[in-house]
């Protein structure tokens, strides 16, 4: 039977026929792995809101491990190394340059989770037609969220490597809030490794900055309720911020693509309390204060999902 | 050659398969220089500084007492085995004729509020950058803290 179909698809010349045939997740979980695994180099443009920049990305896997430099080719100088899931990111900063380690984040093209089937719970997937995106035929695959607690995304995926060339984070209105799309990429062959360096400028001082934020198990005081359906708490820390006299909790969740940090810390004297919903860009905050608590919840989230994580936070009587 | 004695400080050339590197490096010249200041830069990254002045010394010595071996086997096992630092340190510290390394803590920007008021504030008049900052650089799914900070807005 297979075959049978098979062969029809083979004779059938109209390509709607092939595109219902394709599972949209299976495409996903493709584009997910060829990030991490393929070997690459290319040009994206990043936007966002007014903000415009392009990127330059190489990124290599061999039998050695995962490698990237990522390079903004606009504006202040700024790149960051990873090797594996560690990450320099080198920024100018007038006379300086400054160092900072981190943990590596989704970065483009390898925005999609390893796990796909969570995505599931929060949206829906579907197969749209073939679109040409720097010089190559992508796939696009829409997705959709199943309620307004995220946004919708459009994806194109490279048809014979399963790349993602292009990502589209859209609003309720279908609007474009951040967009990355490739207008050149190339498949690499073993590289060597001499591309992995950072440009250095000897004219600056390179400063490394110390880590202020140490990861914790638990939290006294406060827990948090139900959260908004799909998404799960996946980091929790704490951080001293200068100017304040008890460390600063924040708590990040995401459902798989959207992320949103919860900020908890102790009202003290001298720093007045926020309360209220503001956004700038995809990024919405929602502050309010409660037993002597502040609240502050940040995220690239709906307005209403900001507001469903920082009410779902309550307090011990003390 | 800058980039292979990096590797071979990360361990990712095994000694044994980089005998001209190693006869370079004991002769001395830019690649032993080259050597001894991944390895400052390296070190004072990780928050041990390594100020001394027989640093090379002790190196040479650590290559010195670092066996040739050109039995692929072998080699295949002792890859690893010089230094087993992470590579990307020493990316980081491929910053090599910096002629300084210095430990700040970066002072994210705090709004002092100068009259102490308790009444609450409306924070869509004062938006909370800090915050904003903290979260782009610690949450997951974030590709814009690599290329546009929230601190960076220009």
């Amino acid at each position: 039977m297979k075959r049978f179909l098979l062969a029809i698809l083979l004779v059938t010349p109209i390509a709607t026929v092939h595109a219902e045939s394709e599972d949209p997740w299976l495409v996903l979980q493709k584009a997910a792995q060829a990030a991490h695994d393929l070997s690459y180099k290319g040009v994206f443009i990043y936007q966002s809101g007014d903000n415009i920049k392009s990127v330059q990305i190489t990124h290599t896997n061999s039998r050695q491990g995962e490698y990237a430099r990522v390079v903004v080719l606009d504006g202040t100088p700024r790149e960051m190394l990873s090797q594996g899931g560690d990450v320099v990111i080198f920024s100018s900063k007038n006379e300086k340059v400054v160092m900072e380690k981190r943990r590596a984040h989704n970065m483009f093209p390898a925005v999609l989770p390893d796990d796909i089937e969570y995505l599931k719970t929060s949206y829906k997937a579907r197969v749209g037609g073939i679109e040409r995106v720097a010089g190559r035929d992508g796939r696009v695959v829409f997705l959709d969220p199943r309620d307004n607690l995220r946004y919708a995304y459009k994806f194109w995926a490279d048809r014979e490597y399963g790349l993602l060339l292009k990502s589209l984070m859209l609003s309720e209105q279908k609007q474009m809030l951040e967009q990355m799309t490739f207008s050149q990429v190339n498949m690499l062959e073993d590289q060597g490794m001499d591309w992995f360096h950072p440009n250095v400028d000897h004219d600056k001082h390179y400063i490394l900055e110390e880590a202020s934020a140490q990861p914790i198990d638990e939290v006294s005081g406060w827990a948090i309720g139900t959260l908004p359906v799909g998404y799960r708490k996946v980091e929790q820390l704490t951080r001293l911020v200068p100017g304040k006299p008890a460390p600063v909790t924040q708590v990040i969740f995401t459902d798989g693509l959207a992320s949103v940090s919860l900020f908890i810390e102790p009202l003290s004297k001298g720093i007045r309390p926020k309360i209220g919903q503001t956004s700038k860009g995809t990024t919405n905050f929602y502050a309010n204060v409660s037993k002597g608590y502040q609240i502050l919840v940040v995220g690239e989230v709906p307005a209403a999902t900001v507001a469903q994580i920082g009410s779902a936070v309550s307090f011990n009587d003390k | 050659m800058k980039s292979q004695v990096s590797a071979l400080i990360d361990g990712d050339i095994a000694l044994e398969d980089a005998e001209y590197l190693y006869t370079t490096l004991k002769s001395g010249g830019e690649s032993t220089r080259t050597w001894s200041d991944y390895h400052l830069i390296g070190d004072a990254m990780r928050g041990n500084p390594v100020f001394s002045a027989d640093f090379t010394e002790r190196l040479m010595a650590r290559l010195d007492a670092e066996p040739v071996v050109l039995v692929p086997a072998a080699a295949a096992k002792r890859k690893r085995a010089l230094l087993r630092n992470s590579r990307l340190w020493s990316v980081a510290a491929s910053v090599s004729a910096v002629a300084f390394v210095g430990w700040v803590v970066l002072q994210q920007q705090v709004q002092t509020d100068i009259e102490d008021d308790t009444s609450p504030m409306e924070i869509a008049q004062n938006l909370p950058a800090d915050y904003w900052l903290a979260h782009q650089s610690q949450a997951s799914n974030n590709s814009a803290y690599y290329i546009q900070p929230a601190n960076y807005a220009e």
